[in-house]
């Protein structure tokens, strides 16, 4: 199937916003585009084998000027497609005027290109006659004011440059096609960059109102709450344990495609099913914070998914337009204001953090208050004049051990620990969020305390009670 | 005996989150117990080679080192004939907050650059500071004749 096909089928079939799809890149008005400016081009009698021809000429001069080191600038033909003369005022960008440079022997009015066919040489000698470059041989400042323009015809305009070079006087071809095309692609990403300011606002106003609500439902100080906060707790660790959109490990970082962005959101909506945690919410307001949740995530995904249908539609063109013309924009020329905006991976980005910051903080994770030596919560926290957090019974069996440093920062801080490092707001915190947590660990440091006085025998007793 | 939370732990992540060239897999009837592999580091002697080594945590861990040693035979200044390895962090410089992992990559480590003034090895030491172009070419025909996969 085309591509051109493939992509308004998607644009139509994914379900995404009306506003979206306006903003779309317009592939099929981008074609025609190309195929007026292929005519254009042909009726000056540069068909895309002409140019291709002329190109490669042009290439060859440049890397042997490259090679040699010396710059002699007696190419054929330039393919501009901005003026590079003159500094951009004010930050403004200028439009894009592309345009073919030939350049004219002076003397002989000749053009310098043994590879044009006489028919295109002719043609471009008409069109230079046309247009008021009556004598090709008379040296003479060349005129900035461009008033030839005005006696254009509707699709070439050839008139004076300022780019000198001497000996030669150069005919300028300018596209409108092609400046059309420029013109309205430049613009169509530039859309889509407004698009993507607005939506991240929209996405940020729909997370602020979501984390006000799911702090408000894992409010601790809640009795009704109480349960419901270890529910929460899992879904969240289960969905940052699933890096939907970013990779967090070793050998998966960066950013993910819709592809695997879409299977891994599939894998923790199927998870967090499975392990039964939807049906423990019983209110409604859980329900819809769960449902607000996974539609933030869905957004997110369409997002990306529209971000890359984007991608590849301007690729596409862009390849088009050199295989129909062989001007080779997306090889050489590419000018830098045509890069994509970075719209999926930029919104995810963004989003994702805000989901961090304003929603998952709102339900502390087991893993950032775990001892670093046991791995088990940090009960009783006790906190070392370094400044260092462990749970007491690490602490006490490294004190009857004589290990006096601490294991993270190897300060003498473990050998003068002793009950007034206890850490009494963590203390709180800990038993606030993590009761179930706290209750075993409670447990099993007084079992290993009371190893430490009776031996093995009194651990081996109490697990068999 | 109940497995500790923290053996359990280390265990999950060296599985989930796999170190380039390194790989500990417990054994299914001792959870203390790992076989080791470690891919000799590009650039090095031991390139193209993949070493076994055998790691035991003690009762007491972490609160002392875990055991380990090299079951492949390997010619460096700071591994003996036993395949005992001589590095701070095993030894004196071992903190409880180090895991298996980090203690792995500090072997790779030791593999792409010995360290024959800090010697476990004495004659291969010796060997290493007296000519070290010989010594390395001892060192990559010991890995082609024993450490090959
Ligand atoms: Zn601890
Ligand atoms: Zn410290």
């Amino acid at each position: 199937m085309k591509f051109g096909h493939v992509f308004k089928q998607t644009l139509k079939n994914e379900g995404f916003p009306p506003d979206w799809v306006e903003s779309a890149i317009s592939y099929s008005q981008l074609k025609k585009c190309i195929n007026r400016l292929t005519s254009e081009l042909s009726e000056v009698g540069l068909n895309p084998q002409t140019l291709a021809r002329l190109i490669k000429q042009v290439e060859e001069r440049n890397a042997k000027e490259a090679q040699e080191n010396t710059k002699h600038a007696d190419s054929p033909l330039e393919y501009l497609l901005n003026h590079e003369d003159g500094p951009e005022k004010g930050g403004v960008q200028k439009p894009f005027q592309p345009k073919l440079l030939f350049h004219v022997n002076e003397k002989t009015g000749e053009l310098d290109s043994a590879m044009l066919d006489e028919e295109t040489k002719k043609k471009l000698h008409m069109l230079a006659l046309e247009s008021g470059l009556t004598d090709l041989r008379v040296l003479e400042e060349p005129d900035d004011s461009k008033s030839i323009e005005s006696g254009a015809s509707s699709h070439t305009v050839i008139g004076h440059e300022c780019r000198r070079r001497p000996g030669y006087k150069t005919v300028e071809v300018q596209l409108t096609s092609d400046s059309e095309f420029f013109t309205k692609l430049s613009s169509e990403l530039s859309g889509l960059e407004t698009l993507q300011d607005r939506e991240e606002k929209r996405m940020h106003d729909k997370i602020e109102e979501l984390g006000k609500q799911v702090a408000k439902l894992t409010d601790p100080d809640r009795r009704s709450n109480k349960k419901l906060i270890a529910v929460w707790r899992q879904i969240f660790q289960i969905y940052v344990e699933n890096d939907i959109f970013f990779g967090t490990r070793e050998t998966d970082h960066g950013g993910h495609d819709a592809g695997m962005a879409a299977q891994r959101f599939q894998k923790f909506a199927n998870t967090i099913a499975q392990q039964g945690l939807v049906d423990k919410f019983k209110k409604p307001e859980c329900l819809q914070a769960l449902t607000s949740f996974m539609n933030i995530n869905r957004e997110i995904l369409q997002g990306l998914k529209f971000g890359e249908i984007n991608r590849t539609a301007m690729t596409k063109i862009l390849k088009k337009f050199d295989k129909q013309t062989n001007l080779n924009v997306a090889r050489s020329t590419f000018p830098l204001t045509i890069t994509y905006p970075s719209f999926s991976s930029h919104l995810a980005k963004a989003v994702c953090s805000e989901l961090n910051t304003s929603i998952l903080s709102h339900v502390p994770q087991i893993d950032d208050y775990s001892c670093p030596m046991c791995m088990e919560i940090k009960w009783r926290p006790v906190k070392l004049s370094c400044g260092h957090v462990f749970c007491i019974r690490c602490l006490i069996v490294m004190q009857t051990n004589k290990q006096h440093l601490c294991p993270l920062c190897r300060q003498r801080s473990v050998v003068d620990a002793n009950s007034d490092n206890l850490d009494l707001e963590l203390a709180d915190f800990l038993k606030k969020w993590f009761p179930d947590e706290v209750k075993a660990k409670q447990k099993h440091n007084e079992l290993m305390a009371g190893v430490d006085q009776y031996g093995e025998v009194y651990k081996d007793q109490c697990v068999v009670m | 005996m109940t497995t500790p939370k923290r053996i359990i732990k280390e265990t999950e992540r060296l599985v989930a989150e796999k170190v380039p060239g390194i790989s500990a897999v417990p054994h299914d009837d001792n959870v203390r117990y790992f076989d080791v592999k470690i891919d000799g580091p590009s650039q090095s002697p031991y390139e193209g080679g993949v070493f076994n080594l055998e790691l035991f945590l003690p009762d007491d861990y972490p609160m002392t080192p875990p055991k380990i040693r090299f079951l492949t035979k390997i010619y460096h200044p700071n591994i003996d004939r036993l395949g005992r390895i001589c590095l701070d962090v095993l030894k004196s410089n071992w903190s409880p907050a180090l895991q298996i992992r980090t203690i792995l990559l500090s072997i790779q480590a030791l593999l792409g650059a010995p360290n024959p003034d800090d010697p476990l090895a004495n004659d291969v030491a010796q060997k290493w500071k007296e000519d070290e172009k010989a010594a390395i070419e001892t060192a990559r025909q010991w890995t082609q004749q024993h450490a090959k996969a």
